[in-house]
């Protein structure tokens, strides 16, 4: 079954609502011009989820990134790191230092997440199909242990062409992986190549608990992640957000050649001035 | 008789029970042989399905947590199918596994090419934190699986269905470490997984011709055991090495880095060059790859001017 938050995304959401996070895209925009690499687009269609759920959903301790009790976040749409990084740096896994040295020989960060090197970073992500087996065997070990930490998972719906993730769709409905939760970037990438039609049907098809919200609107992040974390059912969930790539820029916005393209000086300029309007 | 197999089940049994941090997750192979487990250690073995590269990456989230995974498959699907997410998950990640397969080479003799795998031993080597072993005699897989299930490492166990059937004592077999399985002065002959076999009953022929052969087995490809092959080679000079494995990278491409600078060394490889299209027993399969009895003899007389 499929539950439409509501207010959907057929709904106009407040003014506040829109580029709530246009200081993250803002800080993602100079890492990534600063080191010549990223994804702009992709981090722009993610950052308000990775941030909310950050802000609002996990449990952590910044300075403990290997706490026990820890609510697993696996990014598995690894291209998108710089929304990651730019919110692990707000809330205190890593230091300006780190961040300013984003994608140069002696920073920790590059253009898909290591976690063997930045605090914070689950899985090391960046080949498509990974991240989301690698947190149904998350989900799957902290159950074996008896434990109640969650499993949040983001994966695209590029992503979704990889035959792993509905191998682990299958595996996590049939092992009755509750405890977790994927968000699919429905930004419509996938639809340049082999569109991947009616997600939510696809989802909902092989047992999963299915939302579909703006993923944009802090209201429908609220209520959507609000209602999942008062759920007590045996099947996972998944929340499909609609999502524009390259969001809140008008020249980064849509697809083609801004997918992994760093802006020139006047580009820059253009973009931190639509930001900061 | 006891098979490999069944001293998988017996020992992940026996383990399961001492530690619980083992979990065995299969895809849709040894499921009745592992049902003790199951009874044993309950919560703590899955039957996935038929997703390997899925039960890999999935096997790296259970060690994040803390657990100790033994995935167990077959080898070409575990193997040269899930390479990616053993790379990504194990190497790059440092993250630990236990990696059971069955199906080694052409175990499957009537199934098909499709069943077979020469390269499984390669790609795995090529991690750096792996740990590669062909238990192939009784009493081998448990002694090696102790030894290092828990060590944090990539433990890749490559099972065989047909057992070279040789008596080794357990406490020589230590990982890492090949075993003198005969002394010579002639000729060196190293062997790996069944193929100890037909090394043992060459060396027999051999030395009725003439010829003492210094018969060396090795379980472990890596880390390799350089020091005994070229203790052995430094003093016969000639060596031939027996495999199941890729003629393109395998024993004799181990044997070849174990001897550099080994004065007037005389090699030959018996291995795998490609495919080994068609069906029959597993012994007709080894001949069809020139890794008979005969084909042995006739690498080595040779080397001492006979035919």
């Amino acid at each position: 079954m499929v539950v439409k938050v509501e207010p959907s995304i057929h709904q106009t959401f407040n003014v506040e609502d829109e580029f709530m996070n246009s200081d993250l895209r803002i800080e993602i925009a100079r890492v990534v011009k600063a080191a010549g690499e990223g994804h702009i687009p992709s981090s722009f269609s993610i950052v308000d989820i990775v941030n909310h759920l950050y802000e609002h959903v996990l449990r952590y301790r910044s300075d403990e990134p290997n706490w026990s009790n820890r609510d697993y976040f696996v990014l598995s749409k690894g291209h998108g790191c710089s929304a990651l990084y730019v919110v692990l740096h707000k809330f205190g896994f890593i230091s300006d230092h780190d961040l300013a040295s984003y994608g140069t020989k002696s920073g920790i960060l590059g253009g898909h997440p290591d976690t063997t090197t930045v605090p914070g970073v689950e899985a090391s992500t960046g080949s498509l199909g990974h991240g989301f087996p690698t947190a149904v065997g998350i989900a799957l070990g902290l159950q074996i242990k008896e434990r109640h930490n969650r499993v949040f998972c983001l994966l695209g719906d590029g992503e979704c062409h990889e035959g792993t993730i509905w191998e682990s769709a299958h595996v996590a409905r049939n092992l009755r992986l509750g405890n977790l939760c994927a968000i699919v970037d429905w930004n419509g990438s996938a639809a340049q190549l082999m569109p991947v039609d009616d997600l939510p049907s696809k989802w909902s098809a092989f047992g999963w608990q299915v939302y579909e919200i703006d993923g944009h609107s802090s209201a429908d992040l609220h209520k959507v992640f609000d209602k999942i974390l008062d759920q007590h059912d045996d099947r996972p969930s998944v929340v499909i957000a609609h999502t524009i790539k390259g969001k809140g820029v008008s020249f980064t916005e849509g697809h083609g050649k801004w997918h992994h393209r760093v802006p020139t000086d006047p580009e820059m300029q253009q973009l931190l001035e639509e930001l900061r309007e | 008789m006891s098979t490999l197999r069944d001293e998988f089940a017996a020992t992940m049994t026996e383990l399961g029970i001492a530690d619980q941090r083992l979990v065995v997750m299969v895809g849709d192979i040894s499921h009745g042989i592992l049902q003790n487990f199951a009874r044993a250690c309950p919560g703590r073995y899955y039957n996935i399905g038929i997703c390997e590269p899925t039960i890999v990456n999935m096997a790296a989230g259970l060690n994040k947590v803390g657990l100790i995974p033994v995935v167990h498959t077959i080898a070409p699907f575990i193997t040269e199918r899930a390479f990616e997410q053993i790379k990504l998950d194990f190497g790059y990640q440092k993250l630990s596994v236990n990696i059971v397969s069955v199906g080694s080479s052409f175990d499957y003799s009537q199934l098909g090419c499709s069943h077979h795998c020469y390269t499984d031993i390669s790609l795995l080597s090529h991690l750096r934190r792996a740990v590669v072993m062909m238990p192939s005699g009784n009493g081998e897989f448990r002694t090696l699986f102790n030894q290092v299930y828990d060590n944090g490492m990539i433990n890749y166990f490559r099972l065989t269905e047909n057992a070279h059937g040789v008596q080794i004592p357990d406490s020589s077999i230590v990982v890492g470490r090949g075993v003198q399985i005969d002394h010579g002065d002639d000729l060196t002959i190293a062997a790996v997984g069944s193929q100890l076999k037909t090394a043992v009953a060459a060396a027999s022929i051999l030395s009725s011709e003439g010829i003492s052969v210094d018969l060396l087995y090795f379980h472990t490809l890596k880390p390799f055991d350089h020091e005994l092959l070229r203790e052995s080679v430094a003093r016969t000079r000639r060596l031939i090495s027996i495999e199941e494995l890729s003629a393109h990278d395998g024993l004799f491409n181990l044997c070849l880095r174990a001897t550099v600078g080994v004065d007037g060394l005389v090699c030959k490889s018996l291995a795998v060059s490609d495919f080994i299209h068609g069906y029959g027993t597993y012994e007709e399969l080894c001949a069809r790859a020139g890794l008979g009895l005969n084909d042995l003899l006739l690498a080595a007389r040779p080397m001492f001017g006979k035919r």
